[in-house]
């Protein structure tokens, strides 16, 4: 079973397509980079999968399960672009929230407390409001809770915008860890240059998928040494053709 | 000060309400709302307050005439018949009843030898006291028995000059169906809890939603599988305790601070609070669906303040309303639990008694739970 299974999907704000007849297939346990300037799509791609925007047409699964139903839910993880936590509450109470909704018993959220907050390095931070934190251990508490129920499928929304290149390392070691672990990621980035991270990219433009593969192939199909360039060159040619 | 930077900072408002149609509509509607509403709550007098007539006055014949007067129906006939709404009774009993049941608010009784003895007076008898018309009013309604007195007093002064008579005349009103030694605070006070709990809980759902919607905290909840039924009724249920609490606080001060009236049982003021808590808090969702950013949220405030306050009978009766505009106070869930605790804490009601407010309220939390619930649904996935 493939994680995502995507067919001829479309989304339209008014007259802006910002999905616009989308094909894709992610398998699982793979790190999965979608890839594409600001307005490509992205995002609203992310939200249809998360059950957050209703599709005009075509077909969207996760995990086998159509995303016109909720039933898939408990199952993925989502990491919006903004902070979207509780500022006024403590990282321990932000925690528990979301794992009270996945249904967690109190044994397993301690000890998933302490296994998330271990891996994001913020354990020390556990009862400290969210607003005496600084903005890269926000981000990193964000994370935390988008898997602290342990889902198949990770969605991360620019996960890395706005985080310095440290913390951007410890995130992308976070990841590949999680993939270790048979957790599927997918992700959206504008930063070509990390995208050479990914298992797999799709390249996104105007709501359309351009190119897809592994970074390796997509380079070897351009003959570019770098993904910006490979992007230029397959719009380029999208354009010409 | 440079005057083109402070300029520049005057203008910035107007580029962006430029762009802001809703601000700019906020901007124009709540000013007008705001003034009409006030000068039409307060514009009228008090109007068709029921009373119910039980006169057992025989009347009398005049000396030196054989003609039968009867005094009492002259004061009924110079009564304003725009502010009080007459019917009559011949059973003193079967009147209170209606004043307890809440279909009067008082009962106007002229004794039997009303005009007999001021006949006699007249003509030089002398009487033991003053003859007595006695009101039973409810009085938790101070307002509107003080306006049933000052009607009565009124066309008693209008007979008595124009019959002649200087005559001692004396209007009993020590004996009330309900509200004994209210004053106007007592009155206030279960109407201003109403329009606190009211007030507040909207607007911090308000703030609250749009903040969830601006934060991304809304997503991250609906996509972690809550539903948007699961977060309107999670929302209702601690608002309804803390209205709950919002009550108690204000009973005690009002308690123990001014000393108001409490008759009834505060466990039934607690269980309104809650209700009204419930629609209000579905209010503030369906509120925040028209609003993008705080800003925008702000200024709905004067749209909740004022139809609240002033046209639920928190503070000026629905009785001294243009007739035309009372229907809307009907249509404002405050205006049933206004109503409900001034009952309970005045009157000392029951739940039997207040099931019209309760049921008016449950009906309100329902329908508007509902509706916060699908406007939650269409602009959560918009």
């Amino acid at each position: 079973m493939n994680a995502i299974e995507i067919r001829g999907l479309k989304k339209y704000y008014g007259k802006v397509k910002a999905v616009d007849g989308l094909d894709l297939t992610v398998p699982t346990g793979v790190v999965f980079g979608l890839l594409g300037p600001n307005g490509s799509g992205k995002t609203t791609l992310i939200k249809v999968l998360c059950h957050l925007l209703k599709p005009d047409s075509g077909v969207a699964e996760v995990l086998g399960i159509p995303v016109k139903g909720r039933s898939y839910l408990p199952r993925i993880g989502y990491m919006p672009q903004e902070i979207a936590l509780y500022e006024d509450m403590t990282v321990h109470d932000n925690l528990k929230l979301f794992a009270g909704i996945y249904g967690l018993d109190r044994v397993t959220f301690k000890r998933r407390e302490k296994e998330v907050l271990t891996t994001i390095d913020l354990l020390e931070r556990k009862d400290f409001p969210l607003s005496d934190l600084s903005g890269g251990q926000k981000h990193r508490i964000s994370l935390a809770v988008s898997m602290i129920h342990e889902p198949e499928i990770l969605f991360l929304d620019e996960p890395t915008v706005g985080v310095d290149p440290l913390l951007r390392a410890v995130f992308w070691k976070n990841f590949h860890d999680l993939k270790k672990k048979g957790v599927t990621i997918i992700m959206s980035t504008h930063y070509m240059d990390e995208a050479r991270n990914c298992d797999i990219i799709g390249m996104m433009r105007a709501g359309k998928l351009i190119d897809e593969g592994s970074p390796d192939e997509i380079l070897k199909r351009t003959g570019k040494d770098n993904l910006e360039d490979a992007f230029l060159d397959i719009v380029k040619r999208g354009a010409s053709s | 000060m440079n005057m083109r930077r402070t300029l520049m900072i005057s203008k910035k408002l107007f580029w962006s309400l430029k762009h802001d149609r809703r601000s700019v509509a906020l901007i124009i509607i709540a000013p007008i709302m705001s003034m009409l509403i006030f000068g039409l709550a307060f514009s009228g007098d008090v109007e068709n307050v029921n009373v119910i007539i039980v006169n057992y006055d025989q009347g009398g014949n005049v000396p030196g005439m054989n003609t039968t007067i009867s005094l009492s129906e002259r004061v009924i006939d110079n009564i304003d018949e725009d502010t009080l709404v007459l019917s009559y009774g011949d059973d003193i009993d079967e009147a209170v009843k209606k004043v307890e049941d809440g279909s009067a608010n008082s009962v106007i009784i002229f004794p039997e030898n009303f005009t007999r003895n001021l006949l006699s007076f007249a003509q030089g008898s002398p009487v033991d006291e003053a003859e007595t018309i006695e009101i039973r009013s409810d009085q938790s309604q101070v307002t509107l028995s003080q306006e049933v007195m000052a009607t009565v007093l009124e066309a008693l002064i209008e007979t008595t000059e124009s019959s002649g008579f200087s005559n001692p005349l004396k209007i009993d009103t020590s004996d009330p169906i309900y509200g004994e030694g209210a004053e106007f605070l007592d009155m206030f006070v279960p109407g201003i809890m109403g329009f606190i709990v009211f007030l507040l809980t909207t607007i911090l759902t308000l703030i609250s939603f749009v903040g969830e919607k601006t934060g991304g905290t809304l997503h991250r909840l609906l996509a972690s599988s809550v539903t948007e039924g699961e977060i309107v009724v999670g929302y209702a249920i601690s608002f309804s305790i803390i209205g709950m609490a919002q009550v108690g606080i204000l009973m005690g001060i009002a308690i123990l601070v001014f000393d108001i009236m409490v008759v009834g049982n505060p466990l039934l003021a607690f269980l309104i609070a809650s209700i009204l808590a419930v629609v209000s808090v579905s209010l503030g969702i369906l509120l925040s669906s028209l609003a993008k950013r705080e800003s925008q949220a702000i200024q709905f405030y004067p749209l909740i303040v004022l139809p609240g306050f002033l046209l639920s009978g928190v503070f000026w009766p629905i009785e001294a309303m243009p007739l035309w505009l009372r229907p809307v106070s009907y249509f404002i869930p405050v205006t049933y639990a206004v109503n409900g605790l001034r009952a309970v804490l005045l009157r000392g009601w029951g739940v039997l008694d207040i099931w019209f407010e309760l049921m008016m309220l449950i009906i309100f939390a329902i329908v508007f739970l509902l509706l916060a619930i699908l406007s939650l649904r269409r602009t959560s996935k918009a």
